[in-house]
């Protein structure tokens, strides 16, 4: 048999580097007008009057009043307007848009609004609740009462901008009557939902296609839904083709982000061991819960990561403030609570005078136990095995002990972490009912219909190359074109680590029945509707049971050296080994490896974003600081096979995994270097000036 | 109307008898005037292009100095063997390769901020500037070219011609920019150091600091308080020098960095350099 995990080009790989790819900015429709969004200067306040300037032939306003259907976005949780039409609740939220053909004019014109609004005191701080969740295991009353000693900690983590490198856009026309939107987008179904919804139109009337797609990290995932109403309602009223791209700077005061944290740890200690733990995790929801419900679901699910704590109570809140709304962000509440935990178990050895490794390693999950909330972890867990690897290829035992010397500014730090693979509990079930089509026609040309979005994670080559390799087919043989929400059927996000696993596993299935009753020259057509295994049982209610069916496994090792002048840090090397059951395309993973260390890494002391009364104050590519190839060195990654029963050749999801253990290992790294203990990041060289001159 | 001369003559002529900003590289003036994707530059002046003007790109060794010409680009700075160390040092650090490819020293000053990686180098070497107009030259020593963010003396029917480096030997020369990271970055501070050393005394001391006021950091009286000491009486009395520079050094909180980093870090430079000697 082959190995699925050999390495072919990238399909689009060619078309890509020789610039032919054509992304959103590049379409253009006849007669076509562009769009600008008029938005709130203020953080909080409500609005009295908007006067427009006289408007030329040819140039239209839509708001609020435009509307047809109903003035929410469609999501998880809907309380996002479309245009507000009272409050205004962040600075940038959109207002109106403005529309005609020339856009110096355009601009002019939107100079030109008078915008009157009663500005109030905007929130800012973890004051106001939006949603509160709560669960617990065992009994940690009774592990606190019975504790000799227990240990607390507090974590922030900062802002972290998606920083795609294709802004967000579309393009809007009517077409036999339909109102179609192409764009740069995660989900074309959930675009699909939220325009028909606020169109108040029928599923046939409305279209959704997906734009090549220049980079997206969850930042495409529910945003452009909020995009695409207004979009849609402009189309509505003035019925011509029209052209919405952000601009940078636009894109980044007024999409979402990751959100900021602040985690506070408590653990019951009892014979130098945890036995109980509490913990809160706050995430600042910005001004619309949105997502966020979800996102912090997922943050408190990883309280324990890859510990075993048997009594535990996790509380977690999304606190509302006035600044632009929160949202995905690839690992999606799981990069704040692992940092936040790997910090604490490192800490809580020192405070115990107990070696971190070893005091880590015998809390250690292993297969057979329990999760954090009663789910049981039934697959093999092979971590003792990474980290035995990450260990020997970084010579981190030897490293760590020659950096504790306080006249070497050099730190090493190791992350292990999990991550669970797909929607949260039975959400696969319920909420998404993935569908997939395998279709091939008379001339035996196979055809994948599924609605998942390449955006440089390689679905394109790596969903072809799982239905070639079931029909046995040369790769040339099965297409796959932009998802069409008009031909393609609703396979649900591209999401949650989940489309490798559960869209790739269903269209394994659906080539294997094609396989089995393949007629030569002859149309057939398979669909495959997802089926939950029969052993996932959860209740969202209590976050009880299995959260996820399958968890992909990592470890990172991270070294640094802080310049004793500057403060500045040096990542020298980042050693990594993933479980991520098996590799569909190894170059594509090792390739997630390398991008999502990057940004998880980068997450934990490079990128900063704040803001100063509800503005945030880095607001283009110059001044929010991502890493440049100058700035991460060659990483030394490996994967291991550990197939996953249920996935198409045993893979389990991949593209969240590689971003969570970043910023703990680069903060234990650092606060070796340093001889300080790091709890906030980014730890920036500002940050660990002050840790050095004030202890 | 904009204008695109074939000549130093043609630009000069277009600068007398009308208002133009000065587009050589255009790495900074683009950004200054950002538009919308699909719509033309806004830029809210007549744009002078000077960037096909082969006369004034050049770079000459002459027995006093080095001359450098205005559309000289740095990458071909790099790349000549009489730019001095330092200079390159800097380059290096200056956004990337690409981007060094078009941008210039000469546009570096006339953009006029404080924390420009190149212009630091210019007034540690005392650099002077050649100002042309149809009228004529003027030679203009750095720090009188330049005079706050954004503000410089040159004259509106002036351009910058050249750049000329006095040749110098130094003993030792310090050059460190710290940016948010290694590549394609603001400096939130930079310091540049030299020193001339004759049997073991301090003959010159030079010390240039960016981004912690209106302009680069140059006294020279506090170098001359210095000169004239044993190297271990220069090293001993560190902390005096740093305190020297105390009351020029007042930086600013802003998006990339704060006040109390770049003061501290500008102490630590000082220090760094001196104990390097």
């Amino acid at each position: 048999m082959k190995n699925i995990s050999k390495s072919i080009d990238k399909v689009d790989a060619h078309e890509k580097i020789a610039g032919e790819t054509a992304y959103i900015s590049d379409i253009k429709r006849e007669d076509m007008v562009y769009a600008m969004t008029l938005r709130s200067p203020v953080a909080s306040g409500t609005i009295r009057n908007i006067t427009l300037p006289t408007l030329p032939e040819g140039y239209a306003a839509v708001g609020p009043e435009d509307i047809p259907g109903r003035n929410l976005v469609t999501m998880i949780y809907e309380d996002w307007p479309v245009f507000p039409e009272k409050r205004v609740n962040y600075i940038g939220e959109p207002l109106m848009l403005l529309l005609g053909p020339d856009k110096e004019r355009l601009a002019s014109l939107l100079d030109a609004v008078e915008v009157d609004i009663e500005e109030d005191t905007p929130v800012l701080d973890y004051s106001h609740s939006g949603v509160h969740l709560h669960y617990e295991k065992g009994d940690s009353d009774k592990a606190f009462a019975d504790a000799d000693r227990i240990i607390e900690e507090t974590y922030t983590t900062g802002y972290q901008e998606q920083a795609y490198i294709e802004p967000q856009g579309f393009v809007g026309y009517i077409e036999d009557e339909t109102y179609t939107v192409i764009g740069s987008i995660q989900c074309p179904y959930y675009v699909h939902e939220a325009v028909k919804v606020t169109l108040d139109e029928t599923d046939e009337n409305v279209r959704v296609l997906q734009a090549p797609v220049g980079g997206a990290f969850g930042g495409k995932e529910e945003f452009p839904s909020v995009m695409a109403t207004q979009l849609a309602v402009a189309l509505k009223k003035i019925k011509r083709p029209i052209k919405m791209i952000y601009e940078r700077e636009e894109d980044m005061v007024s999409t979402t982000k990751r959100h900021p944290s602040k985690t506070t740890i408590r653990a019951a200690v009892k014979d130098g061991r945890i036995t109980g733990m509490t913990s809160h995790i706050g995430i600042d929801g910005g001004a619309y819960i949105g997502l966020s419900e979800v996102v912090l679901s997922r943050g408190m699910l990883a309280a324990t990561n890859a510990y075993t704590i048997e009594h535990l109570d996790v509380d977690g809140d999304v606190y509302l403030t006035n600044t632009v709304p929160n949202g995905a962000f690839r690992g999606f509440g799981a990069p704040q609570m692992i940092y936040a935990i790997e910090m604490f178990m490192h800490h809580a050895a020192k405070e115990l005078g107990e070696d971190p490794f070893s005091f880590r390693k015998a809390h250690m999950v292993k297969q057979g136990d329990w999760t954090s909330t009663g789910g049981k972890f039934r697959d093999p867990i092979l971590l003792d095995e990474m980290i035995e690897k990450a260990a020997d290829i970084s010579d981190y035992h030897k490293k760590r002990k020659a950096y504790e010397d306080e006249n070497v500014y050099k730190g090493i730090g190791m992350s292990w972490f999990f991550h669970g693979c797909g929607f949260t509990g039975s959400g696969e079930q319920h909420i998404i009912k993935s569908r997939v089509e395998v279709e091939k026609d008379a001339q035996d040309t196979v055809y994948i219909h599924v609605a998942a979005v390449d955006m440089g994670q390689g679905p394109k080559t790596t969903l072809r190359k799982i239905v070639a390799d079931v029909l046995d087919l040369p790769i040339e043989r099965v297409i796959f074109d932009y998802p069409d929400t008009h031909r393609v059927p609703d396979s649900g996000p591209t999401v949650a680590s989940r489309t490798a696993m559960i869209v790739g596993g269903l269209l394994a299935r659906a080539a294997k029945t094609l396989k089995e009753t393949w007629r030569e020259g002859e149309a057939q057509k398979v669909e495959k509707r997802y089926q939950q295994p029969d052993y996932v049982e959860w209740d969202g209610e209590c976050m009880k049971g299995d959260a996820y069916p399958a968890y992909s496994w990592g470890v990172n090792v991270v070294e640094v050296e802080v310049d004793k002048h500057t403060y500045e840090i040096d990542v020298k090397d980042v050693y990594s080994v993933y479980d991520l059951g098996k590799a569909i395309d190894e170059r594509i993973v090792l390739g997630q490896a390398d991008g999502g260390q990057a940004q998880g890494v980068a997450y934990g002391y490079l990128e900063v974003m704040s803001r100063e009364n509800g503005r945030l104050k880095q607001t283009n590519m110059t001044d929010y600081i991502i890493p440049t190839a100058m700035d991460m060195p060659k990483t030394d990654n490996h994967l291991i096979d550990n197939p996953y029963p249920y996935g198409p050749y045993g893979a389990k999801g991949g593209g969240e995994l590689t971003l969570v253990g970043g910023a703990p290992a680069v903060a234990q790294a650092i606060e070796q270097a340093v001889g300080r203990r790091v709890r906030d990041i980014p730890a920036t060289p500002e940050y660990l000036m002050e840790l050095i001159h004030n202890g | 109307m904009n204008k695109i001369p074939e000549s130093l003559n043609e630009a000069l002529q277009y600068l007398k008898e009308g208002t133009y900003d000065v587009l050589a590289g255009g790495t900074d003036i683009m950004l200054k005037n950002r538009g919308y994707a699909e719509a033309p530059v806004p830029f809210k002046k007549n744009m002078l292009y000077i960037f096909n003007l082969d006369e004034l790109r050049y770079i000459a060794t002459h027995d006093e100095h080095i001359a450098i010409g205005a559309v000289t680009s740095y990458a071909s700075m790099l790349r000549h063997p009489d730019v001095p160390d330092i200079l390159k040092r800097s380059i290096r650090q200056i956004a990337g390769p690409a981007l060094r490819h078009v941008a210039t020293l000469a546009g570096n000053i006339g953009n006029a901020s404080p924390s420009a990686d190149g212009v630091l180098v210019l007034y540690l070497l005392d650099a002077r500037i050649i100002l042309a107009s149809a009228d004529g030259e003027r030679e203009v020593p750095i720090e009188d070219v330049i005079t706050g963010p954004g503000k410089h003396t040159i004259r509106p029917e002036e351009m910058i011609k050249e750049i000329r480096l006095p040749r110098r030997t130094f003993s030792n020369t310090f050059f460190k920019k710290v940016g948010a990271r290694k590549a394609d970055a603001i400096s939130k501070t930079s310091l540049a150091g030299a020193a001339r050393l004759h049997d073991n005394v301090v003959e010159e001391l030079r010390i240039a600091i960016g981004a912690v006021n209106v302009t680069v950091v140059r006294d020279r009286s506090i170098e001359a308080s210095f000169k004239g000491l044993t190297l271990e009486d220069l090293k001993a009395r560190v902390d005096e020098v740093a305190a020297a520079y105390d009351s020029l050094i007042r930086p600013i909180d802003d998006q990339r960095s704060n006040a109390r980093y770049r003061k501290q870090v500008s102490f630590n430079l000082i220090e760094a350099f001196i104990r390097q000697l």
